[in-house]
C-alpha cells in the first residue's frame, strides 16, 4: 500500500463514515456503487476517491450496527448489496451531524481569528 | 465491545468474509462497467475503466480485513498454520527437535517439580516458618546434638520467654501387640502440645493436648493413617480401642491424616503411634536429674513476631545463667549452649546441595538443548533462504520474518514441553519409585499450579531462546544476493558457518561443565566403594529387635545385665545351629552401622588426661557382644576384645576406637579410664583396647570418636543379630524371627537385612545424584558430539571441490585429511578451554557432595577434556574422512 493512499484515507476517517450515513439518511437503502456514485455528484467531483476504500468505512458501521447489508437486485437485474440504516443508525446519524457542526463551527471561528 | 465481538468472530470465520467481500466487489464492478458502457464505451474499455475508478482492488481487500478484524491476530495464526504445515513437510527434523525438546524441559520440570517440593513449599503448617529446633551442644568438648535434660526443657518452655509452645521429641521403637503377632512400630513421644505446636487437626477424634499433661505417659494416644488402615483395616470405629505398647495400656483417641508428617528425623520411616509424656516420671528416673540429658531434643514454635536471631540471643542469656546457677552441671569448659534452628533446615538442609547441583546441571541440560536446537535452525533456515528472500522481496518487513520464524521456534518447544507434561503425569509414580526413598518431604512432590506455570515458561522461554538469534539472522538477508545464491545451488555464506561454529563451540564448553560435573561424582562415588567400612559386609546379615520398654520397670524381664546376657547367649547358641551360619554375634543400642541413631553423643571425662578437672568431652556410644568385632571383621588396634568373664561381676571396661584415642588421649589409650553416667551413678570405666574405626552413620561419612561397653555390663533395648555365612539363602529372614520368637514370642524382630543391601541404601542418595549426572553428562557429550559432527559434515561438503582441486594439483590424502580436521579441532579445542575455566567456577558449587576429591580433581580435569576431544576429533574425522575418498572428477564436475 503506498503512503499516500493510507494519509488519504485518514483524512476522510472521520468524515467519511458520516458522509455515508448522510447519503443513506437521503437516498434510502442503496449499494456502495450508488453512495460513491451519488457523493461523486454532490461534490461535483472534488471529492474524487477510489470507489474501493468505501468497503472499510461499511464493515466498520456495520460491525457497529449503524447499517445492515442485503443483497438484492438493481432495476437493470444485476446483484448488489444494500445497505439500510438502522434505528441506531439514524441516532448515530443525528449525533454525528451534531458533532461535526460543533467541530466545522470551532475550526471556523478559530480561522477567523487567526485572519 | 460489540465490533470486538464482530472482530473476533471475523478472525475464525475469515474465509467466509472473503467470499462475501469478493461477491460484493464484483458486483461493483459490475455496476461501474455498466455504467460506463451505458456512456458508450466499448466492453473492454467499460472494464478498464471501472477497474481504475475502483483502485487497486488486492489493497481495498486488505484494508477491508484489517478493518473488520485484528490484525496481529489473524497474522499470528496464519503464523501457526504456516509453521504447522512447514513442520509437517519435515517429519524427521519435527520428531527429532520436540523429543530433544521434550527431554530437556521435561528433566527441567521433574527436577523443579522435588526442588519445589522439597525445599521451596512450606511445611504444610501454619506459620511453619515459627517452628524451630533447639539442640544442646557442648562445644568445649566438640559435642553436638547432645540431648537436653527435663529440668532443661522446663526451663526453655516456662523461663526463656521466646515459645508459644515448645516439645521433646523422642523417636523411638516400640512393640505394638494385640494382633497375631507383636509388631515393632515407629513411635514418637513428645509433650502434651505437640499437635497445638504444629497446628495439626487429625483426621477422625481428637488429639491430645496441654490439658493432658502429666509427669507420666498420658493414656491417649494417636496414630498414624498408615497404621489405622495396615493394622485396624481402616475401622471406623477405631476411637477408644485399647492397645498395648510396650506392655502398657493405651486409648487410641485420634487418627491423623495420610499426609501428616512429623516435620523431622525418625528412625525407620513415618511415624506410626504418637505417645505424650511429661519425661518426669516412669520409666525415667525421678525426680529428673538435670546433668542427665535424656530428651533426645525438642521443637517449638516461637512467638509471633520474634525473628530467630532475637530468640537465640534470649536463649544465650538464659544458658549463660543457668550456667552461673548450676557450675557443677554445666563446666565454663565445656561451653554449654542452646542453638535454634528452623524446623525446614534441620529436616531438608542435607539434601538441599544435591537437588541445587541437580538443578543446576538440569538446567545446563535445557541450555544445550536450546544451543542445539538454534545450530539446527540454522541449518534449517540456510535451506531455507530462498524461501525468505522471496518474501522478503514480495515486501515482508524483517520484524514479519523474525515474528514467523519465531512462531516456527515456539510451537516447537511448547510441543516439547506438552510431550513433557504427559510424560512426567504418566509416569510419575515411578519416576517418584527411583528416587532415594530417604529423601525428606518426598510425598510432597506434586505437579501444581507452580510447576505448569514452570513448564509452560520455560517452554516459551527456550523456544525463544533458541529460535530468536537463527531468526534474527536468517532475516538479515539481502534478497539480491540470497535468491542468486540459492539459484546457484545453496552455497551458504562464510557468516552463517562462523555463527554455528560459536553454537557449537558453546555447546562443547556446556559439556565440559556437566561432564566435570558428573565426572567428580563418578570419582566420589568410586571412593566411597572403596572405602574401608570397618567391617566386611561379606555374608553378614543383621536382624534387630526391640526389648520393650514397660512403664513400671518391675515389669521389665530384660532390666538387669544378666537378664540381657542370658537373653544374647541363647539367642546366639540357638543362631549358630541356623543352616548356613559359621558366626554370630549381637549388639545393645547403636549397634548397627549404617542405620539412624537414636541415641545422642554420651559426654564423659577423662581421669587420667590432665585437663581432666575441667574438660568434659563428648563421643558416641554402643553396646556388643564379646563375639561382635571378629564377626564384623573389625581389626583390634591394641589391648584386647571383651570377652566373656566382661560382666556385671568384674570390672568395668571399654573399647574405643581409633577416632577416639588420637583425638583425646595422650599416652598408651590400654589402661586409661573413662569416666560416664549410666542410670544414676558415674562410674569409671577402663580401656582395654582400640579398634579401627567403623563407618558407623553412612559410608562416606567419617567415624566419630566412639566407644564401646560389653553388652554384658549393662542393660538395652535396641538390639541386633549379626550372622556371618551365606545370609541369601532362602528362609534364613525368616528362620532368624523364629528363633527370637522362639525364645520369647514378645519380641518383635525387624529389619532384617543384609549388610549390602545397608550399604547400598546408605549410598542410594549419591547414586541416584550420580545417575543423574551421568546421564545429563552423557546426554551432553551426545549432542555435543552431533552438533560439530553436523558443521563438519556440512564445511566438507561445501569444500568438496577445492578438496578435489589440491588432489588434482598434487595432495595427499593426509593433507587433505589434516586440512579438513583443522577447523573442527580448533572448534573443539576452544570450546573445551572455555568450557574447563567454566567448571572451575561452577564445580566449586558440588563441593559438599564430593568424597575424597577435590573440587578441582586433576584426574576428572584431564579425563574430561581428553574424552571430549576424543569423541569431538572422531565427529569430525568421519566427514573428513569421507572428503578424501571423494573422486576428484565428481567433485569438479558438480
Amino acid at each position: 500500500m503506498s503512503s499516500e493512499a493510507k494519509s488519504r484515507i485518514q483524512v476522510l476517517q472521520g468524515t467519511l463514515d458520516l458522509i455515508v450515513l448522510r447519503t443513506l439518511r437521503t437516498l434510502g437503502p442503496q449499494h456502495a456503487y450508488g453512495i460513491a456514485a451519488r457523493l461523486e455528484q454532490v461534490s461535483e467531483d472534488l471529492l474524487k476517491l477510489n470507489q474501493g476504500t468505501l468497503y472499510p468505512a461499511l464493515v466498520r458501521l456495520e460491525q457497529q450496527g449503524w447499517i445492515k447489508g442485503k443483497w438484492d437486485k438493481t432495476e437493470n437485474g444485476r446483484e448488489a448489496k444494500y445497505y439500510a440504516l438502522t434505528k441506531a443508525g439514524i441516532k448515530a446519524l443525528e449525533e454525528e451531524t451534531q458533532r461535526w457542526r460543533q467541530l466545522s463551527g470551532l475550526v471556523e471561528k478559530l480561522l477567523l481569528e487567526e485572519s | 465491545m460489540q465490533r470486538l465481538f464482530a472482530k473476533l468472530n471475523n478472525l475464525f470465520r475469515s474465509g467466509r468474509a472473503d467470499r462475501e467481500l469478493d461477491r460484493e466487489v464484483s458486483a461493483h464492478l459490475t455496476l461501474l462497467e455498466d455504467e460506463f458502457q451505458n456512456r458508450g464505451m466499448s466492453i473492454e474499455n467499460a472494464r478498464f475503466e471501472a477497474r481504475r475508478a475502483y483502485g487497486g482492488v488486492e489493497q481495498a481487500k486488505q484494508l477491508h480485513r484489517e478493518e473488520r478484524s485484528i490484525l496481529w491476530l489473524e497474522q499470528t495464526f496464519a503464523d501457526l498454520r504456516f509453521a504447522c504445515r512447514s513442520l509437517l513437510k519435515t517429519p524427521g527434523f519435527t520428531t527429532v527437535a520436540v523429543l530433544t525438546l521434550a527431554l530437556g524441559i521435561g528433566a527441567n520440570i521433574a527436577i523443579f517439580a522435588v526442588v519445589n517440593a522439597v525445599l521451596l513449599q512450606p511445611l504444610p503448617f501454619q506459620h511453619s516458618e515459627q517452628l524451630v529446633r533447639v539442640f544442646d551442644d557442648l562445644n568445649g568438648a566438640g559435642g553436638k546434638d547432645i540431648g537436653m535434660s527435663e529440668p532443661e526443657f522446663e526451663d526453655l518452655r516456662d523461663r526463656s520467654g521466646v515459645f508459644d509452645h515448645i516439645s521433646a521429641l523422642f523417636p523411638g521403637s516400640s512393640a505394638l501387640s494385640g494382633g497375631d503377632h507383636t509388631e515393632r512400630i515407629e513411635l514418637l513421644v513428645t509433650s502434651s502440645d505437640y499437635f497445638q505446636l504444629l497446628g495439626a487437626q487429625p483426621a477422625l477424634g481428637r488429639v491430645y493436648g496441654p490439658r493432658d499433661a502429666q509427669p507420666g505417659f498420658t493414656e491417649s494416644v494417636v496414630i498414624s493413617d498408615g497404621l489405622w488402615k495396615r493394622q485396624f483395616g481402616g475401622d471406623p470405629r477405631i476411637l477408644g480401642r485399647r492397645i498395648r505398647v510396650d506392655e502398657d495400656g493405651y486409648t487410641i483417641v485420634g487418627v491423623m491424616p495420610p499426609d501428616f508428617r512429623h516435620p523431622a528425623r525418625t528412625l525407620t520411616g513415618d511415624v506410626e503411634l504418637w505417645a505424650a509424656f511429661g519425661f518426669a516420671a516412669d520409666p525415667l528416673p525421678s525426680p529428673p536429674v538435670r546433668a542427665q540429658r535424656l530428651l533426645p531434643g525438642a521443637i517449638a514454635r516461637l512467638k509471633p513476631g520474634l525473628t530467630i536471631l532475637q530468640a537465640q540471643q534470649h536463649l544465650d542469656a538464659l544458658t549463660a545463667q543457668l550456667a552461673q546457677t548450676y557450675p557443677k552441671e554445666y563446666p565454663a569448659a565445656s561451653k554449654w549452649s542452646l542453638r535454634l534452628e528452623p524446623v525446614e533446615q534441620t529436616l531438608t538442609g542435607s539434601v538441599r546441595p544435591t537437588l541445587v547441583v541437580l538443578l543446576a546441571a538440569v538446567g545446563f541440560v535445557l541450555l544445550m538443548v536450546a544451543v542445539n536446537m538454534a545450530s539446527l535452525l540454522v541449518a534449517r533456515s540456510s535451506a531455507r533462504m530462498r524461501e525468505l528472500a522471496i518474501r522478503q522481496a514480495l515486501g515482508a518487513s524483517r520484524a514479519r520474518l523474525v515474528r514467523q520464524l519465531l512462531t516456527e521456534s515456539v510451537l516447537l518447544s511448547l510441543a516439547g514441553g506438552l510431550a513433557a507434561m504427559l510424560v512426567l503425569a504418566l509416569t510419575k509414580g515411578s519416576l517418584l519409585a527411583l528416587m532415594p526413598s530417604d529423601l525428606p518431604r518426598l510425598s510432597e512432590v506434586h505437579f501444581d499450579a507452580r510447576v505448569v506455570i514452570l513448564a509452560s515458561v520455560l517452554s516459551l522461554a527456550t523456544g525463544i531462546l533458541f529460535g530468536l538469534t537463527p531468526a534474527l539472522h536468517a532475516s538479515s538477508t539481502d534478497p539480491n544476493r540470497d535468491l542468486k545464491e540459492g539459484t546457484r545451488g545453496g552455497t551458504s555464506s562464510l557468516r552463517q558457518n562462523r555463527f554455528r561454529s560459536a553454537l557449537v563451540a558453546t555447546e562443547i564448553a556446556l559439556s565440559v561443565v556437566l561432564l566435570s560435573g558428573a565426572g567428580l561424582l563418578v570419582h566420589s562415588f568410586w571412593n566411597t566403594l572403596r572405602v574401608n567400612p570397618g567391617f566386611d559386609p561379606q555374608g553378614m546379615l543383621v536382624a534387630r529387635i526391640w526389648i520393650p520398654f514397660p512403664n513400671n520397670p518391675a515389669m521389665n524381664r530384660y532390666r538387669t545385665a544378666p537378664a540381657i546376657a542370658g537373653f544374647t547367649r541363647e539367642i546366639l547358641r540357638r543362631a549358630r545351629t541356623l543352616p548356613g551360619i559359621e558366626e554370630a554375634a549381637m549388639g545393645g543400642d547403636n549397634s548397627v552401622p549404617l542405620v539412624t541413631n537414636t541415641r545422642n553423643q554420651t559426654a564423659f571425662w577423662l581421669p587420667d588426661q590432665p585437663d581432666s578437672a575441667v574438660k568434659q568431652r563428648a563421643a558416641e556410644s554402643a553396646s556388643v557382644s564379646p563375639e561382635f568385632f571378629q564377626v564384623l571383621r573389625t581389626p583390634l588396634l591394641r589391648g584386647r576384645f571383651f570377652t566373656e568373664s566382661d560382666t556385671d561381676k568384674s570390672k568395668l571396661v571399654v573399647i574405643v576406637n581409633e577416632s577416639f584415642a588420637k583425638l583425646y588421649l595422650t599416652g598408651p589409650a590400654v589402661g586409661q579410664r573413662i569416666n560416664f553416667r549410666v542410670g544414676q551413678r558415674f562410674a569409671d570405666w577402663e580401656i582395654v583396647g582400640v579398634v579401627q574405626d567403623v563407618r558407623n552413620d553412612a559410608l562416606d561419612t567419617n567415624a566419630s570418636p566412639r566407644f564401646y561397653r560389653p553388652l554384658y555390663q549393662g542393660t538395652a533395648n535396641e538390639m541386633a543379630i549379626f550372622l556371618r555365612g551365606q545370609p541369601d539363602s532362602s528362609g534364613l529372614k525368616q528362620a532368624v524371627t523364629g528363633i527370637v520368637q522362639a525364645v520369647d514370642p514378645d519380641l518383635p524382630v525387624y529389619g532384617v537385612r543384609t549388610l549390602r543391601e545397608m550399604m547400598a541404601t546408605s549410598l542410594a542418595r549419591r547414586r541416584f545424584s550420580l545417575s543423574l549426572m551421568a546421564v545429563f553428562g552423557a546426554l551432553a557429550l551426545f549432542l555435543a558430539s552431533i552438533g560439530i559432527y553436523g558443521i563438519m559434515a556440512y564445511a566438507v561438503s561445501q569444500r568438496a571441490q577445492e578438496f578435489s582441486i589440491r588432489m588434482a594439483l598434487g595432495a595427499e590424502a593426509r593433507d587433505i585429511l589434516l586440512l579438513a580436521l583443522r577447523p573442527g579441532a580448533i572448534l573443539t579445542l576452544t570450546g573445551v578451554a572455555l568450557g574447563l575455566a567454566a567448571a572451575q567456577g561452577a564445580t566449586h558449587l558440588m563441593a559438599s557432595l564430593l568424597f575424597g576429591v577435590s573440587a578441582a580433581d586433576p584426574i576428572t580435569f584431564v579425563s574430561v577434556p581428553v574424552t571430549l576431544a576424543l569423541v569431538a576429533l572422531l565427529a569430525c574425522w568421519i566427514p573428513a574422512s569421507r572428503a578424501v575418498r571423494i573422486p576428484p572428477v565428481a567433485a569438479l564436475r558438480s
